[in-house]
This record gives C-alpha cells, sequence and structure tokens, in this order.
C-alpha cells in the first residue's frame, strides 16, 4: 500500500499541472540541496581543524558540545517557516477501503524524506566518528550519534505537529514566537545560554553514556503525539481547518477613514483568512530577530548605521515588502468584481496605503524594544519607518501596477513561486537600494545626518501623497485592462 | 437612451468576438441577449463595466464614455461570475461591503435582506460560513442579490439562471419581472429561452460577435428563437 502511495505522488508530480515550473524549482531546489549536502559534509570532515581556527585556544570538544543543540534550536525554527506539510495529498484516499492507520504511517513516513533529516547526519556525525570514537571509546560515540539521530526525528515532528496545529488554530503562533523571542533575549542578555546547556548534557554523556536512553524516548514520544494528533484529525474539513464558525468581523478602528478604511478592513480579512497571506506576513514576524544578528555592539558604538539600515528597513517594513511584492495579485480572484463596484481607484489606492502604513507603524513599534539597547537604534529605525510609509509604499504600488499575475490564496509560501512575475523579482532592488543612496552622500559629513536624510525624504513622501496617490492612478488606468485580463488567467 | 454602443470591435487572437455598428438601449427597457457560445455575450458585458478595453468604438452610458469616467459605477449593478464575489468573506460581510459602498447601513442592509428570505431559502445567511465555501448555485443567489440591494438603474446579469435549482429559478423570474414596473434597465444573458423570453421584453440574438436579431417580445418569439437555435 506504501508503494502505491508514492507511486500516485510520483504520478501527481508529473501530471501536475504547472509541471514545468515545479520541475524548474525542483531542479533549482536540488542543485542548492546539493551545494549545501557538499558543503556539509565538508564541515563535517573538517570540524576540528575549522574549530581550531575560528576559536583558537578553546576546547575542541565543548565547542562541538555547544554547538550541537543550538544547531538543532536554529534548525527548528528553519523547519518551522520551510518543512512541507505532507497532509492534502490523503483527501482522495479517505473514503476507500484503507484504514487510517495506513495514510498517518504513510503520512509520518513522507516526513522523514526531507533534506532536513540529512544535513544533521552529515555535518555531525563525521566528527562523532572520527574525534569522540577514538579519544573517549565506542560507546560513548555510538550515544553520541543516537542523541543528534534522536534530536533530528524529534525536530522534524515537532516543527510538523506545531505546523499542524497552527494550520487549525493561527492564535498558538502567538505563544510559540513570544518563547523564540524570550530565548534569544535570554541568550542575548546572557542570562541563559544554550550553549552551555548543551554542553551539560554532552558531558553527561560522556561520562554517563547510558543517560542519552533519553533522547530516543523524546523523540518517540513526540512522534506519538504527532502520529495521535493526525490520526483524530484526519477529516476533510479538518484537513482544511474549516470547522469552526465563521463569523462577521468588525474593525471600528478604520471606520473613520471611510470607504478607504472599509477595504482596508477587507484586506486585513483577506490576510488572516487565507492561508498564503497569512503565511507571507508571519514570515514578516520572523524576521523581526533580524535584529539580533546585525545589531552588532561594535556597529552600535562607533555609529556605523549603514550595517544597521538593511534590518532597520527590513524588519519595520516585512509586510510592504513581502505581501506588496503580490500586490494586486491577492485580489485577482475579485478583481472583476472591484473594478465595477462604486469604488473609485483613487479610494483603492488610499486604501493601500492605509493598509500599508498601519502594518509598517505595529512592526516599528514591537521592534521599538530594541530600543532597550541604544537609543541610536531607535534613530535608525524611526528613519526607516519614515522612508518606508512614504517612499517604500509608492515604490512597491507603483510595481504593483505592472503585476498581471494572480495569486492562489490557498497554498503555503515556502518554494511557492505561483504568482512571481517579473516586476515582483525586480521590485525589492529599488527598494532596499534606493535608502542607502540617500544615506550614502550625507554620511560623509555625519552619519546622524545620512538618517535625517533619509527620514526626510520619507516624511516629503507623506505629506505629498496626494500628489503620488494621483500618479499611481494615472499609471493604473494605463494598464488597468491588463492587470484584469492576467487575473483572469488562473493556472 | 441608458446605453449607446458605436462601431464597437473586440479582436482576440485574429478572429472578432464582438462587432457591434449600432445599439441603444432605452431607459426602463429589461433586454434578454442570447447567443450560442462564443458569440460575445460575455465579452460585451465585460465591456459594458469597462472591464476590457475595446479594440475599437465606444460604449456610452447616460452619454458618458463608460471607459473615460466611473460615473457609471454609482447606479450600475452587476454580476457576472464568482470573479465578483469576496470568496473570504461570509456573506453578511460581503453585503454589508457592498451596501457601504452605496451609503447603505448595516440596519438598511438587514431590512433590505429580510426580503430575501424565500430567495434565500435559509441557506445563505446565518450559515457561519465564507462565500468560497458554498455550493455554485448559492454563490449565484448572494451575487445577484447583492446586485439587486445597490438599487440600480442598470443591472446587468450573466446567465443568473444557471446553476440554480427549478424553485429559485421561478423565483428570480418573479422578481425580475416585479422590478420590471420602474425605471430600471436591466441585461440579462441567457441559454434558457423560455426564460428570457418569459421575463425580457426585447431579445437581442448574438452570432460571432454580431447582433443577428433586434426584436420586441410577441407571441411568436419563442418559436423564433427556437427555430434560429435548431438548425
Amino acid at each position: 500500500m506504501l508503494s502505491t502511495f508514492l507511486n500516485h505522488q510520483w504520478l501527481a508530480f508529473w501530471r501536475s499541472r504547472g509541471k514545468a515550473g515545479t520541475i524548474a524549482a525542483q531542479l533549482i531546489l536540488g542543485f542548492v540541496l546539493l551545494y549545501i549536502i557538499g558543503v556539509s559534509i565538508l564541515v563535517g570532515l573538517e570540524m576540528q581543524e575549522i574549530i581550531e581556527k575560528l576559536l583558537p585556544g578553546k576546547s575542541v570538544m565543548l565547542v562541538f558540545n555547544g554547538m550541537i543543540l543550538y544547531y538543532f534550536a536554529i534548525e527548528l525554527i528553519i523547519r518551522l517557516q520551510m518543512q512541507e506539510l505532507p497532509t492534502l495529498a490523503v483527501v482522495p484516499y479517505l473514503h476507500l477501503n484503507i484504514h487510517k492507520r495506513k495514510l498517518v504511517n504513510f503520512l509520518n513516513l513522507r516526513a522523514l524524506f526531507s533534506a532536513f533529516n540529512i544535513l544533521p547526519l552529515f555535518v555531525f556525525f563525521p566528527f562523532c566518528i572520527l574525534h569522540i570514537g577514538s579519544n573517549e571509546g565506542s560507546l560513548v560515540c555510538c550515544m553520541y550519534l543516537l542523541t543528534i539521530l534522536s534530536f533530528t526525528i524529534f525536530n522534524n515532528y515537532a516543527a510538523l505537529y506545531f505546523k499542524r496545529i497552527s494550520a487549525q488554530n493561527i492564535w498558538v503562533v502567538l505563544p510559540g514566537l513570544a518563547i523564540i523571542v524570550a530565548i534569544g533575549l535570554l541568550e542575548y542578555l546572557k542570562v541563559f545560554s544554550i550553549a552551555a546547556f548543551s554542553n551539560i548534557i554532552f558531558h553527561e554523556i560522556t561520562v554517563l553514556p547510558p543517560v542519552a536512553i533519553v533522547f530516543p524516548i523524546l523523540a518517540g514520544i513526540m512522534f506519538f503525539i504527532n502520529a495521535r494528533f493526525l490520526r483524530n484529525n484526519l477529516y476533510i474539513e479538518e484537513l482544511k481547518s474549516g470547522e469552526q464558525k465563521k463569523s462577521s468581523t468588525d474593525y471600528p478602528f478604520l471606520d473613520r477613514f471611510g470607504t478607504a478604511g472599509t477595504l482596508a478592513a477587507m484586506e486585513i480579512k483577506l490576510i488572516l483568512r487565507n492561508k498564503r497571506p497569512r503565511a507571507t506576513v508571519a514570515k514578516g514576524l520572523i524576521f523581526l530577530i533580524y535584529g539580533f544578528m546585525f545589531y552588532k555592539p561594535r556597529f552600535i558604538a562607533s555609529a556605523q548605521f549603514h550595517m544597521m539600515l538593511f534590518p532597520a528597513i527590513f524588519m519595520s517594513g516585512s509586510t510592504i515588502l513581502l505581501y506588496g511584492q503580490f500586490m494586486f495579485g491577492w485580489q485577482g480572484a475579485e478583481f472583476d468584481g472591484l473594478l465595477s463596484n462604486k469604488v473609485s481607484i483613487k479610494t483603492f489606492f488610499k486604501a493601500k496605503f492605509l493598509l500599508l502604513t498601519i502594518s509598517a507603524t505595529l512592526l516599528t513599534i514591537l521592534i521599538s524594544f530594541y530600543g532597550l539597547m541604544s537609543w541610536k537604534i531607535l534613530a535608525v529605525q524611526f528613519a526607516a519607518y519614515f522612508y518606508n510609509i512614504g517612499a517604500g509604499t509608492v515604490i512597491v504600488l507603483y510595481f504593483a501596477t505592472s503585476n498581471y499575475k494572480f495569486v492562489d490564496l490557498s497554498k503555503g509560501t515556502s518554494f511557492n513561486w505561483q504568482g512571481v512575475g517579473a516586476s515582483t523579482m525586480i521590485m525589492a532592488l529599488p527598494l532596499l537600494i534606493a535608502p542607502y543612496v540617500i544615506y550614502y552622500p550625507f554620511s560623509l559629513i555625519s552619519p546622524y545626518l545620512g538618517l535625517a536624510a533619509l527620514g526626510l525624504i520619507g516624511i516629503v513622501g507623506i505629506f505629498t501623497r496626494n500628489f503620488w496617490t494621483d500618479f499611481l492612478v494615472r499609471e493604473f488606468n494605463k494598464r488597468k485592462y491588463k492587470i484584469a485580463a492576467g487575473f483572469r488567467e488562473r493556472s | 437612451m441608458i446605453i449607446e454602443i458605436n462601431n464597437l470591435k473586440k479582436i482576440y487572437a485574429g478572429r472578432t468576438v464582438v462587432d457591434i455598428e449600432k445599439l441603444s438601449i432605452n431607459p426602463g427597457e429589461t433586454v434578454g441577449v442570447v447567443g450560442n457560445n462564443g458569440a460575445g455575450k460575455t465579452t460585451l458585458f465585460r465591456m459594458l463595466l469597462d472591464l476590457i478595453r475595446p479594440d475599437s468604438g465606444e460604449i456610452l452610458s447616460k452619454g458618458i464614455n463608460v471607459a473615460s469616467d466611473d460615473q457609471w459605477k454609482s447606479y450600475t449593478a452587476s454580476y457576472l461570475d464568482e470573479g465578483f464575489l469576496i470568496d473570504y468573506l461570509t456573506p453578511e460581510e460581503y453585503f454589508v461591503f457592498v451596501g457601504s459602498l452605496h451609503q447603505l447601513s448595516v440596519k438598511d442592509v438587514t431590512a433590505y435582506l429580510s426580503q430575501y428570505q424565500d430567495f434565500f431559502n435559509g441557506e445563505i445567511l446565518e450559515r457561519g460560513k465564507y462565500i468560497r465555501d458554498f455550493s455554485k448555485g448559492n454563490q449565484n443567489k448572494i451575487g445577484i442579490s447583492a446586485a439587486l440591494m445597490q438599487d440600480p438603474e442598470l443591472l446587468i446579469l450573466d446567465e443568473p439562471f444557471a446553476n440554480l435549482d427549478p424553485t429559485t429559478q421561478m423565483r428570480l423570474i418573479t422578481h425580475l419581472k416585479s422590478l420590471k414596473s420602474g425605471k430600471l434597465t436591466t441585461l440579462i444573458s441567457s441559454h434558457d429561452l423560455n426564460h428570457v423570453t418569459d421575463v425580457c421584453d426585447r431579445i437581442i440574438l448574438f452570432e460571432k460577435g454580431k447582433v443577428i436579431k433586434d426584436l420586441y417580445t410577441n407571441e411568436n418569439t419563442l418559436k423564433e428563437l427556437e427555430e434560429y437555435f435548431s438548425h
């Protein structure tokens, strides 16, 4: 039975409608994967030399032990973003004479075929076998391998489990995000260290190898939690996550903006109620940890704002960039209706400005917590914020007037290139390069002046918004038939 | 004259889809547009709503070219296909949205919808579903009733009877007839000859984009049409 399922999947892939695109995507993905595997093998084999070179004077074992849990913590976050859920393919089999257990087994087995599950083996196994095996004996080495394998499997099913419950109830994402941010913050403030914790675990394994038995047990528990959840929820409605009653919602706050507010409220509903825009915006939230990676104390101390400008623009404008990229394709399905309704194009654009401004404002408030590190960060972020809402929005909406690709709202985001067109590809360039063009000449005098110039451009953009709206309406009217026709092609 | 079409042409890949030299529609008329697949009915409707650019010619609505000015939107309501519905909204939300564009309060919308209870047959409101989860027939009902709610002077419906159950079809016919007394101008396309001749007082027959027949309905119209379509 399992082989029949695999065969069907194989056929589904080869007979899919957008085959050329899928194959091209898979090929590129395959090359990227091969490259990553190659690098992993090299890193795995040369682990000792690499550690000695990068961190001279530190004990290789200490660094290696500390690294393992760190790797898996980051891997879990990446998995939550990218790992595919093999669920929907199962729907046509549910009404047939096949035991549910078999379907669940198939889904669980297929979930193991993921690049995420191979990489740690390449990265960690060579060092374990070559180094730990000869120094600490084969029992310790085996326990290391067992523990790393268990972490891999644990992560695999944990990621799938969280993706599944978050597909049913979007709000579980919030505590999850809070935990990630909290751990990141603790790590940053040096209160708690994943590396130190990892060290304790693996030191314990070296001293007392049988302790490692705990980890396969944990992995097994995760596997069973996931399998049980799947078995209990293997119904069409639940796979589609649509069983709870949908109620009407209002955003009274937006009423004061008139029709533009009504349209913006609708687009908020579009984002919250459809998989792809929801995932796109959620992705923007994940990027909020960029600050921890880019805001280095030495950059802050020496006011090297060019190093901090990119993350600031990206974090405060992630919705403008990621969501705006596919505009108006999100509304492709009802575009004819929007055009023939009593909505003027100008109002339509005002609603877009409103939506993007609100989202950038919320994000900027969120990332203001980085201000705890230094007030300079706040200065960078507010300059970026004004640039984003004053100039970034105009750039994005301008590119949107030459985007003719309909976006399928019901699909996921990972490696989903449906809806990507020429305009979506090049849009990010001006949006991210322009700030540097503005900042650089002034920063030669003083980096603070550079920031002021950037913020000022944004503020000018906000005050001349009426002009830009008229400009966008003209551009839109030039191409509106082409846009509407493009959205009618749904393949 | 509410609609005036002059030398309208639309060509797709070398094939003329719509080719109307002159056609005018008077206020208060209920016009049925009939023709086989590919006759250009939907393309014409889309051009009427400024969704497709004509290759040449113009459509005047109350004397103003629809492609140059949005004026017509304030008195025109339409439902062509599911592309007119916002499928991630509940029907209630959609009605309130469309109502708000015409300055109708939530109360007005509720009051309006209450008169459609028979038409909805208890299947549309308070079902706790998004529009995308409704059947095609019920989506049709939502679109048509949202169009009627706008209290338009010009109503454009593309195959409104398709996908509807027989009872609802009858109810829709009665309702469309009851609207006829006012100054409402209606354009309906349909493949159901019985229904259009029943509802409309003027029938325009299209073939390959051209107007073949333009007649005011009388007792012989149905026969005439059946004759055309049977050969």
